[in-house]
């Protein structure tokens, strides 16, 4: 295109031969770059400085030099962190969260991708007559603030007798995902041809089969893109772990913000940043492996209506 | 007539969606409405006064703390909606600039797999005025540095604003960037035949063709602005006082603290109707995108 | 093999209507083509029979069952889709097997007619390939044998061929007429290409508008026409027509086209309704059926002598337009008389009586 509208077209031999011009670096160039490179900083900073204190023994963190490298690294802040953080009385550190954070995940995973991919399926392939409206009622659902909600919810899952274990977080997760994620799907599953789900309503007929032999394998880069999506909603999820959680069954997120906000003694904020660091890492660790897959997973919930 | 498997096998399929769609939102939020009506406190009661069925109403729009959350809400929009402004522009530059593509795009993106918890945790730290960015300041000949805004009440919004668009910035940029690129390649040709200047081009062409991606942004930040709470906990915990109450740290605030349903009923609702304000407009958008794409099909 | 029955169909759209009262009989063994221009109804008359559709009133019969409201896998049908609709996740063979699902039969039956159908159709070397590493005409195979191995007593087309080259169309319609030849399984066949309708079908019917407008074996509904859009539908290059009015000359009836004061005999021309004098008719005249500057034969209806405009070759082919009036007549010629002609001569054209196709032309249908 640019080759187009910028090279004078050379007759007969411009088409054998297109001389690869030196690309000139232009002084808007330049401008644009730094520019770019002003706001990455920007934005990288803040994880730069939290990096480094988190490495920092506190007798250094005192001097206020926060952008510095540390001059005698350690990994004390990570250890207490991890094993001596403390929320109110207790010091047991941030590796219960951890381990809470990870059984709300799974059963909130394999209960929202379950029930979100059928009733997606069902709704783009099947011939139901209330599907419209059924997705208009979704629609309006996955934007619902929470609050609305949240007595009747503590009301339900009090009366299932699961309050305040990490089921209840689960099947919360779920229930609130089901509407986003049943759109995502539905949308993915819209673009399957008619004609193959005719060609296996022949051959099988079978709701079940044709989702398990057909529709499910061709469902691969939704799976992923869900997954990232549902993985970093649930992980960095506080108000949910906060509301339907026991004392022992506090997923990392809120077990970080106890500790660090309403901790009465001496902020030591080596070790702070270092459990907030530790509560980070899973989501950016597939952010940073499935970049392309996660920005879709960001971003699909949000065009595709 | 016999029952036809095709026919039943789907219904029964949607079932548990349907029950948790009616039980968990519709069945909720109809609850939630009723007991705003209601004299609630502790545990819920199912009477209505009809003499003082509004009384949650009154005593909310009579209480100055929701106000202030009110216009920490409207603060807060106008704020963040310089994420949406910064993301068209960042787009803009990537798009144009295809050099280092990649590495921006990564680096502009990643805070928003950062909860809001460890962002407000983060941010926090760099306000700290004693070891933060301030401390740093001073340290290095600027003695009138201030940047201890989470301490003051006039300026601990525009500190929750600062992190809000650090952690949306990258989001807006991504879906500004998948607008531009949805952009017919042959109208950059077009206008560069023309010799049309890029900010006349920007102007005239560009932004009125992405309207849907700026309406779609707006809302989105809208509903996302609706819902803050986690941020807010985790930088100031609703202080200095009450100066930094959104709605929805009022609502989770009057049920835990307060324990009164009926009174976090009412201002749930109307953080529903807030929504659904911001909502119809997305609706009909939709709607009217859907009937462009079709009248575009033939 | 059984014979399917369409009684009394209706179909709707809301309150859009695509047939109504439809009635048809594909008997045993044929070979029948839906032939009709897009929108006419017989995709949508297909997939009622294959129940991908439901009826809004009326009754489907598969040899003796009743089938309105069975499930498409239970009814004993199996189907060629336009775009193939081959599993992309299976194989080949996985595609093959997959179709057998809804029958429940044993393994070794189900590996005899896999290998069974995958020798018949020469797929054999690529049984463990995905779709996406095949060609048009290897996909179109496996879409075939997806049909065959479920032994069903009527298989079912919807325009198979649309997307395959021209050239490997001419193939597969050969092949797919071979399949029946030996297999004798009842197949209706869908599609708007009237080559394939004429050179595969045992009967062909014409659908226009939701109607079936003429039911009968190729050679029939070429040479008989039942009305104007049969005979204007069926035929490349295109059938001539005329508009002319009856007049009795002497005991003959003829048939004059005003604009050239030509005159057509149809004293011959075997009526199936009654001539009156002053009727409006249309005469078609196919192309083909013309002789050219031959005096010798003189049996014809009529013969003209009409100023060339163009004409041109396809292949083996030629083909001369004629200036009638205002409006142009197409000829059949040899190729080789193409040489000769030059734009404004003047051709002796004459046509056969018993070629001829009358219509009236108020209601279209065939004199």
């Amino acid at each position: 295109m640019t080759a187009i509208s910028e090279v004078p077209a050379q007759p007969g031999r411009a088409a054998i031969l297109i001389p690869r011009r030196r690309r000139r670096i232009k002084g808007s160039s330049i401008a644009i770059f730094a520019f770019l490179t002003m706001v990455s900083l920007f934005v990288a900073i803040p994880l730069y400085v939290v990096i480094v204190t988190s490495f920092k023994p506190i007798g250094e963190i005192t001097l206020g030099q926060i952008f510095d490298l540390p001059v005698h690294w350690t990994i004390q802040p990570w250890m207490k962190a991890w094993n001596e953080l403390c929320t109110g009385l207790a010091c047991d550190g941030i590796k219960q969260g951890f381990f809470n954070s990870v059984m709300i995940l799974f059963p909130s995973l394999v209960l929202s991708i379950a029930i979100s991919s059928i009733t997606g399926y069902a709704l783009a392939l099947w011939n139901v007559r209330w599907a419209d409206g059924f997705l208009f009622v979704l629609f309006i659902c996955a934007f619902v603030p929470f609050q609305i909600i949240m007595i009747p919810l503590i009301i339900v899952v009090a009366s299932l007798g699961i309050f305040g274990t990490v089921w209840a977080i689960a099947l919360v997760h779920a229930v609130l995902s089901m509407p986003l994620l049943t759109l995502i799907f539905r949308n993915f599953y819209k673009d399957i041809p008619r004609e193959l789900i005719n060609a296996a309503i022949m051959d099988s007929g079978s709701f079940w089969k044709i989702f398990w032999e057909i529709v499910l394998p061709m469902s691969g880069n939704i799976m992923v893109v869900v997954l990232i999506l549902m993985i970093t909603t649930v992980w960095n999820d506080y108000l949910v772990g906060l509301t339907f959680g026991g004392i022992s069954t506090k997923p990392m997120t809120v077990i970080l913000a106890n500790s660090v906000i309403t901790s009465r003694g001496e902020a030591i904020y080596n070790v702070n940043m270092a459990a907030a660091l530790l509560t980070a890492v899973p989501p950016l660790v597939v952010y940073f492996a499935l970049g392309r897959f996660f920005v879709q997973g960001i971003t699909s919930g949000a065009i595709k209506g | 007539m016999m029952l036809r498997w095709s026919w039943a096998a789907p219904r029964l399929a949607l079932a548990p969606a349907v029950v948790v769609t009616l039980i968990g939102f519709v069945g909720s939020i109809a609850w939630t409405i009723y007991q705003s009506f209601t004299q609630s406190r502790r545990f819920p009661e199912y009477k209505i006064d009809s003499a003082r069925w509004l009384s949650q109403y009154e005593r909310l729009f009579a209480n100055e703390t929701w106000w202030t959350a009110l216009q920490n809400l409207l603060i807060l929009a106008i704020g963040s909606a310089l994420a949406i402004v910064f993301g068209f522009i960042l787009a803009a530059l990537i798009e144009r600039e295809k050099f280092g593509e990649g590495l921006f795009r990564t680096v502009l993106l990643y805070p928003l797999a950062v909860s809001l918890i460890v962002t407000g945790l983060v941010w926090r730290w760099m306000f700290n005025p004693s070891l933060g960015i301030e401390a740093f300041l001073r340290g290095h000949g600027f003695e009138n540095a201030s940047f201890n805004w989470l301490a003051a009440p006039q300026t601990a919004m525009y500190g929750i604003i600062l992190a809000s668009i650090w952690h949306g910035l990258g989001f807006y940029m991504a879906l500004m960037l998948a607008g531009l690129k949805s952009i017919n390649t042959e109208i950059w040709s077009a206008a560069r035949l023309d010799g049309v200047g890029v900010g006349r081009l920007y102007i005239e062409i560009i932004i009125p063709m992405m309207r849907f991606t700026f309406l779609t942004c707006a809302i989105l930040l809208s509903l996302g602005v609706v819902k803050a709470y986690d941020i807010v906990v985790a930088m100031t915990n609703g202080g200095p006082g009450t100066s930094t109450w959104t709605p929805a740290y009022f609502a989770i605030n009057a049920y835990s603290t307060r324990s009164n349903i009926g009174f976090a009923s009412a201002a749930a609702v109307i953080m529903l109707l807030i929504t659904l304000a911001i909502f119809l407009p997305l609706v009909a958008a939709t709607a009217w995108q859907a009937r462009r794409r079709e009248a575009a099909r033939g | 093999m059984p014979e399917v029955r369409f009684e009394h169909i209706v179909k709707r759209f809301g309150s859009f209507s695509v047939l109504e009262d439809l009635s048809l009989r594909v008997e045993d063994g044929e070979f029948l083509v839906l032939l009709g221009p897009s929108g006419c109804g017989k995709t949508t008359l297909l997939n009622l029979l294959a129940g991908l559709l439901d009826v809004t009133g009326g009754r489907i019969t598969i040899g003796d069952r009743d089938v309105t409201d069975i499930d498409p896998s239970q009814r004993g049908l199996a189907m060629v889709f336009q775009s193939y609709a081959l599993y992309p996740t299976k194989t080949v063979e996985g595609n093959l097997r997959f179709g057998l699902s809804a029958l429940k039969l044993d393994r070794a039956e189900i590996e005899r007619r896999v290998s069974w159908a995958a020798q018949l159709l020469q797929i054999e070397n690529m049984m463990g390939r995905k779709p996406s590493q095949l060609s048009g005409g290897q996909r179109q195979r496996v879409a075939i044998g997806r049909a065959l191995v479920k032994h069903a007593g009527v298989l079912l087309f919807d325009e198979p061929l649309s997307n395959l080259d021209a050239k490997l169309r001419t193939e597969m319609r050969l092949e797919i007429k071979k399949l029946h030849a030996s297999l004798h399984q009842t197949i209706v066949y869908v599609t708007h290409d009237q080559i394939e309708a004429m050179t595969m079908a045992t009967r062909i019917a014409v659908m226009d508008q939701g109607v079936i407008q003429q039911i009968g074996t190729p050679d029939e509904i070429y040479e008989k026409p039942a009305n104007l859009f049969v005979a204007r539908f069926i035929g490349a290059p295109a059938i001539n027509t005329f508009d002319a009015t009856l007049d009795m000359k002497a005991g003959r009836v003829v048939a004059r086209h005003a604009p050239t004061a030509i005159e057509i005999d149809l004293s011959r021309h075997d009526f199936r309704t009654k001539p009156e004098a002053g009727m409006p008719v249309v005469v078609g005249l196919r192309p083909e059926h013309f002789s050219v500057n031959d005096a010798s034969r003189d049996d014809g209806a009529v013969r003209m002598a009409l100023p060339v405009r163009y004409s041109e070759r396809t292949g083996s082919d030629a083909t001369a337009f004629l200036e009638a009036g205002d409006q142009l007549l197409a000829v059949r010629i040899e190729p080789s008389l193409m040489s000769g002609l030059r734009i404004g001569d003047t051709m002796v054209a004459s046509f056969p009586t018993d070629k001829l196709a009358v219509f009236d032309a108020r209601s279209g249908l065939r004199m």
